[in-house]
């Protein structure tokens, strides 16, 4: 690596030293209390998945580049210089790390992994070294708020496609829009994902709750997010807030999208519109009496996977235990509190890089199939696209006898005349 | 079925998660000569935007889109 | 050896506080002086209020009692007893009529907070022997707790030597003479201190203090003035 290149990344890594970072930084006794909590490391053994030593890779380019003990005794504490190497154990960190802060829940002090891992992800984008999936994915959101006027048209073509669907589950007033677009005034923006299942169920129950309500012509998903860029992050928001803002909505939805979520609701800001989950406003209209479920139409044990951006780190806990109690009388708890719930396995891009990391999200999550074999539930349901990925590969993979469903198709499905 | 373009490879992208079609279509092109067309089969009406998207960012062509009651086919031509 | 005891005892003894006042202020300054973190970093269920919470956690290490019940014993013992240890020392400098509300005599508990504190350090120690938390030690964390050892062993054994020994040659107001004498900046050393026959604990207990707190403000101790703040982020 050149001094050019170092100068540059050092340059990044400073980028990210504000408060919090500096207290994660300086903070950790390496008591190993975080032993047991990360999911890589009760599934596979290896101390590389502690989140200690997860920290460590980063912290030791801090104290070498950063603070003067690495020129005065380098030795102490392990410091080492940022190089070529580095770069590859700070990909094995970041990208073996699903972001769940699951260690929060072990840390004496609260050090935050998934921002330590941010730094690694910065400087592996500023090495040109990030997974390359992941950008291109984020640049093409992001080209789409660019020129979404040429897209429009065909956009709102193929949700035509999609409105008998729709109306299969809830039949709508004549003269009712199945899939409303672009409708300012509207009181809520649902901000979906590019699939029709994020779309189907979701409308089914806006129309069913006599809500007005408006599609995103984005999606939710900030793949910026994922590979750790803040530029490309804040662009990829500010479709959707920008959009939120011409239509003046109220209220804007987040579909089932844990990473989409936990951004919306925590980096935008302050704007005149609330931020909440398709889970919260579900169980909204339930409290509401807006909409009515069927309790006898899933007669089986069911079981909810809280994904960890939406519960641990977004704060939707009680919403969607609501719902399930309108859907069954046989809800089973996945942890005994859902804060500990671990990790799917997917987070942190980890699922949007598909195949490439497939084996390893099987073998690093051997410890959420026993934890869902343990409950004995037939249904396991979760609220994240993420998440239902992982967990019907692990499905597959494991051969569990579960079926795996987003939770708004169960409300769906469930829907019955209020 | 567009008969006068010559497609050397098919992708299958019905019902799949997000982000998987894009992903998908994104390695699989590199499976085909430089100015080579592959067709891509998707239900899902955000690949409408997606897919347009993703080819403006990558220097790749979608040469034509056609949408049925059931399906949406993309044709797009490898230029990167 | 009297240069040297002089040495330690009194130019090192500024160097050292002067280093860890000074180091620990501009650093704490830099950092909470770095901008703040745009988005909330806590984590859910959030408890009201937070600001409580924030000091339960920094003071009685839930997640440690949940996890590691063990360690949990030992690191309430050792921060108590640490605690008990600086009211001691503070009360090494003169009377503190606060500090007396409860009668006592100077060092609570008869050398067992000295010897419970070196207990405890040695089990943080041989803990770092086993893995995983070998593998996740840097040698930073050995000479800190070897250090911390050797401190708390020189120290207590002067407390030792008066509560078990009936060693009476260095008595608290000798050490109060010392102590005063430093922070009125008119240094002297009472004979009982450098001349008798523990003098040389005295000194040892001096010289690796120094050298604690001099590594102090660079080193992951700072977590004594870190945590809160960090607990209150967790706690949102």
């Amino acid at each position: 690596m050149d001094a050019k290149t170092r100068d540059d990344l050092l340059g990044l890594f400073q980028s990210k030293l504000n408060e919090a970072m500096h207290f994660y930084l300086e903070t950790c006794t390496r008591c190993g209390v975080c032993t047991e909590a990360c999911h890589v490391h009760a599934s596979m053994g290896q101390v590389r998945y502690i989140a200690a030593y997860r920290h460590e890779i980063i912290r030791r380019l801090y104290k070498k580049h950063f603070k003067a003990r690495g020129k005065v005794w380098p030795s102490v504490g392990e410091s080492k210089e940022l190089t070529e190497m580095a770069l590859d154990e700070l990909y094995e960190a970041a990208y073996s790390c699903t972001g769940c802060r699951r260690c929060m829940m072990y840390c004496p002090f609260g050090i935050d992994t998934q921002m330590l891992m941010s730094i690694a992800k910065l400087l592996l984008i500023g090495a040109n070294a990030e997974p390359e999936t992941l950008t291109m994915l984020a640049d093409m959101s992001i080209e789409k708020g660019k020129s979404i006027d040429i897209f429009k048209e065909g956009f709102i073509n193929g949700l035509k496609r999609l409105e008998d669907e729709v109306v299969a589950k809830w039949r709508q007033e004549a003269g009712e829009a199945v899939i409303p677009v672009d409708v300012e005034g509207a009181d809520l923006l649902y901000v979906a994902l590019a699939g029709a299942h994020s779309i189907i169920p979701a409308a089914a129950i806006f129309n069913a709750a006599g809500e007005k309500w408006t599609l995103s012509f984005f999606e939710a998903v900030n793949f910026g997010a994922f590979v750790g860029d803040p530029t490309r992050t804040k662009l990829i928001l500010d479709r959707i807030v920008n959009e939120a803002l011409r239509l003046k909505v109220k209220e804007v939805c987040i579909c089932e999208c844990g990473t989409a979520f936990r951004v919306m609701k925590q980096l935008s800001g302050k704007h005149p519109f609330t931020v909440s989950s398709i889970t919260d406003v579900h169980a909204r209209y339930l409290k509401e009496g807006r909409i009515r479920l069927d309790k006898t139409k899933f007669n089986v044990p069911i079981t909810y996977h809280d994904p960890c951006q939406i519960a641990r780190n977004g704060g939707v806990i009680d919403a969607p235990r609501y719902i399930l109690k309108q859907l069954t009388d046989d809800f089973r708890e996945l942890a005994p509190e859902p804060a500990y719930n671990w990790c799917c396995g997917g987070g942190g891009g980890l699922v949007a890089l598909g195949e490439d990391t497939l084996d390893f999200r099987m073998k690093s999550s051997r410890v959420k199939v026993d934890q869902v074999r343990g409950t004995g539930a037939t249904i396991l349901t979760t609220a994240c696209e993420n998440c239902h990925t992982q967990l019907s590969n692990l499905r597959d993979h494991y051969k569990m006898e579960v079926d795996v469903t987003f939770l708004s198709s169960m409300v769906a499905d469930a829907l019955v005349p209020a | 079925m567009s008969d006068d373009i010559k497609i050397s490879k098919t992708f299958d992208l019905k019902g799949l998660a997000c982000p998987m079609p894009v992903v998908k279509v994104s390695k699989g092109i590199k499976d085909v000569e430089v100015g080579d067309v592959i067709e891509a089969i998707s239900t899902d009406p955000g690949s409408l935007t997606d897919i347009p998207a993703w080819a403006r960012t990558t220097g790749n062509e979608v040469i034509k889109t056609e949408q049925d009651d059931k399906v949406i086919r993309f044709y797009i031509k490898r230029n990167a | 050896m009297e240069t040297i005891s002089y040495i330690v005892l009194v130019p090192m003894v500024y160097l050292a506080a002067a280093i860890f006042i000074i180091g620990t202020t501009v650093r704490l300054i830099k950092i909470f002086k770095a901008p703040k973190h745009p988005t909330t970093l806590q984590i859910f269920p959030a408890k009201k209020p937070a600001w409580l919470w924030a000091l339960h956690d920094t003071f009685l290490f839930p997640t440690v009692r949940r996890h590691k019940p063990v360690l949990w014993v030992f690191l309430i013992v050792f921060h108590i007893c640490l605690l008990l240890l600086i009211i001691g020392h503070l009360e090494l400098f003169g009377e503190f009529e606060v500090l007396q509300i409860i009668p006592h005599e100077i060092f609570l508990g008869k050398g067992l907070v000295g010897l419970l504190t070196a207990i405890s350090l040695l089990y943080f120690l041989f803990r770092r022997f086993r893995s995983p938390v070998r593998d996740l030690s840097v040698p930073e964390d050995y000479y800190l707790l070897i250090l911390l050892f050797l401190i708390v062993l020189f120290g207590s054994q002067m407390d030792w030597a008066r509560n078990w020994y009936y060693y009476e040659t260095m008595s608290v107001e000798d050490y109060r003479t010392y102590l005063g004498g430093l922070i009125t900046f008119e240094p002297y050393l009472p004979e009982s201190v450098t001349e008798s026959g523990h003098a040389f604990m005295l000194v040892l207990h001096v010289f690796l203090a120094n050298l604690f707190l001099i590594f102090f403000p660079f080193s992951q101790v700072m977590h004594s003035f870190l945590s809160l703040p960090m607990n209150k982020l967790r706690r949102g």
